[in-house]
Parts: structure tokens; C-alpha cells; sequence
């Protein structure tokens, strides 16, 4: 496993909360509301914790953040997103056993990762039949905060190249 | 007219999503008020960003938390006009800064380590830190945006069809 050199290493606490312990504990200005958010998006969110992990995985796997793809959150897999789905937010997903709920989430999470980022009207079509107004800016929300935070993490680079065993995470280690 | 969803305006659209919408715009506001990186800077990112996405509602949006330098208005035009690089009225600093970003933006996971110490030798680790969360929280929310506009658009387009049947 080779890594490329971190540009900041962490913040150098020990608290057990994995964003506070993170670089991110080096600007106190805004870590707190990082980790109030993470909080917010798992515990109060419009769609159920197994479509929140299907879009964090989703953006995991295409921002290629190691780390990201390694956790799986104990709420998601409490709410019934098995590993065998979890293998099925990959290439092709638009065959699989997948739910059109599911599939639409992805196709969302598509367009805002895209480039350019966007939604064809196909794409609009899918997420307008299955979400409404209030899911789809909940989701939205939630894509941001995925996305910012696994972004941080491959842009500051020590990222290993090779995948890492899955991992299961508490909403709390990351959420206070 | 209304004016469109840009990352200036987006809150007001999320804000249907409750709690985490709230927690969502509190960073954004949170993130302008540090002063880890001089005043403007992350306007001038935010336009890079702009130019990058070739999206002319972002270039045109007005950024009340922009800041208050006297040479922003110097400084956003050569943003937009792709000439910060090689222009005297940016320090070194910020020119490593726009350099940055422009890599984040380009392929997050290639970001050359002379560019990020360059950031580093002028802003310190906190400086480069927060640009990370910065260049993260700008992006996603110019992606967002970009997205409900085109939903919007979806929408309206139903809604005509509608009428004509």
C-alpha cells in the first residue's frame, strides 16, 4: 500500500469525534457546525438512513475516497442496507435489483457530481417521480455534506491507494 | 423575474429540508467570517469556481458576504477573465491560493504538493485547511445549485405541456 504525503497532518486532538480529531480541528471557526452537521443529516433528514448511505457511497465512489468507501454507517445497515446492496452502487446499477427510489437517489447524486454538474430532463424525471420538493432538498443538503468533507480528505492527500477493509461506524464518532 | 438559484441564493431553496438545511446555511455563513485567508480571497475562489463551471448565473450572482477590500471589483475582473495569474495587483499568496483551487476543481486527488505548501508558506496549515473546506462547501453548493435549476426547469417544462394538453 502506497500513500502520497498528507499536505496537513491532524489537528493533533484525541477526542474520539474522527471530524474534530481530523485537520479540521485546526479551524475552530467551523468545526463545530461540520460536526453539528453531520449530526443533522444522519439523525434529521427527509429519506431514510439506507438512501443517505447509498448517496454518500455513491460520492465515495467517484470522488475515489478510500476511507469513504471503507465505512458503513450503523444506521443505514440497522435500516436494512445490506453489504450485498451495497455492492449494487456501482456501474450498471440501472439493472439491478435495486429500488427505483434507490435508483433515482443515484441518478441525483450523479448529476451533482457530473461534469458538467447538472440534470438532464431524464435525469430530472426520475428524481421528480419518486421525491418531492422537501426529499430532494434534503438530499441535497446531505450530498454537500458528504461530498465537501470526503473531498477535504482526498484533496489533503495520505490517502492509501489500496481499498481498506470495511469498516462499521457509529453516526456518533463523526456527529457528537 | 426571479432571480435564479445561484450559491448565493441557494439557502432559501433547502430550507424546506429543516435541521440540517439550518446547520448547512450556518456553516456557509460561519465560513466568511474567518481570518485564516485575507478578505475577498474566497470571493475570488467562488468566481473561479464561476469560470470554471462556465456558469454565467454564478458569474453574474452578487456576494453580500464577499468582503470589503477596495480592489474587489479590480480583482474579480481578472478572475473572471482567466488573468489573476498574471497580474501585479494579486500577492503571491493569493496567486497560490487561485492555484489551489483551480487544481481542487480540475482533479481533487492530484493536487501537487509544492502548490499546497506553497498555500501553507503564506496562510499556515489553518489557512490551507479552511481553503479546503471552503473550496469544498463553494463547489457543492454551485453544483446544488446548478441542479435545482434544472429541476426547476424540468418542472416549468411539465407544467407548459400540461397547459397545451
Amino acid at each position: 500500500m502506497s500513500t502520497k504525503p498528507a499536505h496537513v497532518t491532524g489537528s493533533g486532538a484525541q477526542t474520539g469525534n474522527v471530524i474534530r480529531d481530523s485537520m479540521m480541528g485546526l479551524v475552530p471557526g467551523t468545526v463545530d457546525e461540520i460536526i453539528a452537521l453531520n449530526g443533522h443529516v444522519w439523525r434529521e433528514s427527509l429519506v431514510s438512513p439506507a438512501l443517505l448511505e447509498i448517496l454518500r457511497l455513491r460520492n465515495a465512489r467517484t470522488v475515489n475516497c478510500v476511507f469513504c468507501k471503507s465505512v458503513r454507517y450503523d444506521v443505514a445497515k440497522a435500516d436494512g442496507l445490506t453489504e450485498d446492496r451495497v455492492q449494487l452502487i456501482a456501474e450498471g446499477y440501472e439493472d439491478s435489483e435495486l429500488a427505483p427510489r434507490e435508483k433515482a437517489a443515484i441518478a441525483l447524486a450523479d448529476a451533482y457530481l457530473g461534469f458538467p454538474a447538472g440534470m438532464d430532463a431524464d435525469a430530472a424525471g426520475r428524481v421528480a417521480d419518486q421525491f418531492d420538493d422537501d426529499e430532494i432538498a434534503s438530499m441535497m443538503v446531505a450530498l454537500m455534506t458528504y461530498n465537501f468533507t470526503s473531498r477535504a480528505a482526498v484533496s489533503n492527500g495520505g490517502m492509501p491507494e489500496d481499498a481498506l477493509p470495511i469498516m462499521e461506524m457509529s453516526v456518533s464518532a463523526a456527529a457528537g | 423575474m426571479t432571480e435564479p438559484v445561484t450559491s448565493i441564493t441557494l439557502d432559501e431553496s433547502l430550507a424546506r429540508a429543516g435541521p440540517s438545511a439550518a446547520s448547512f446555511a450556518r456553516l456557509w455563513a460561519a465560513l466568511w467570517q474567518q481570518d485564516q485567508l485575507p478578505d475577498g480571497l474566497l470571493e475570488l475562489c467562488r468566481l473561479t469556481f464561476a469560470r470554471l463551471h462556465r456558469d454565467e448565473a454564478e458569474l453574474a450572482a452578487v456576494n453580500p458576504q464577499a468582503g470589503r477590500r477596495a480592489d474587489l471589483d479590480t480583482l474579480r475582473r481578472l478572475v473572471i477573465e482567466d488573468k489573476a495569474h498574471d497580474s501585479a495587483e494579486l500577492s503571491d499568496g493569493e496567486k497560490a491560493v487561485l492555484l489551489f483551487a483551480e487544481y481542487y476543481w480540475t482533479d481533487t486527488q492530484s493536487i501537487p504538493a509544492d502548490v499546497g505548501e506553497a498555500v501553507k508558506a503564506h496562510y499556515g496549515e489553518p489557512g490551507l485547511v479552511l481553503l479546503i473546506e471552503a473550496l469544498g462547501l463553494i463547489d457543492g453548493r454551485i453544483r446544488t445549485a446548478r441542479c435545482l435549476r434544472d429541476m426547476n426547469a424540468f418542472r416549468a417544462n411539465q407544467e407548459d405541456l400540461a397547459h397545451v394538453d
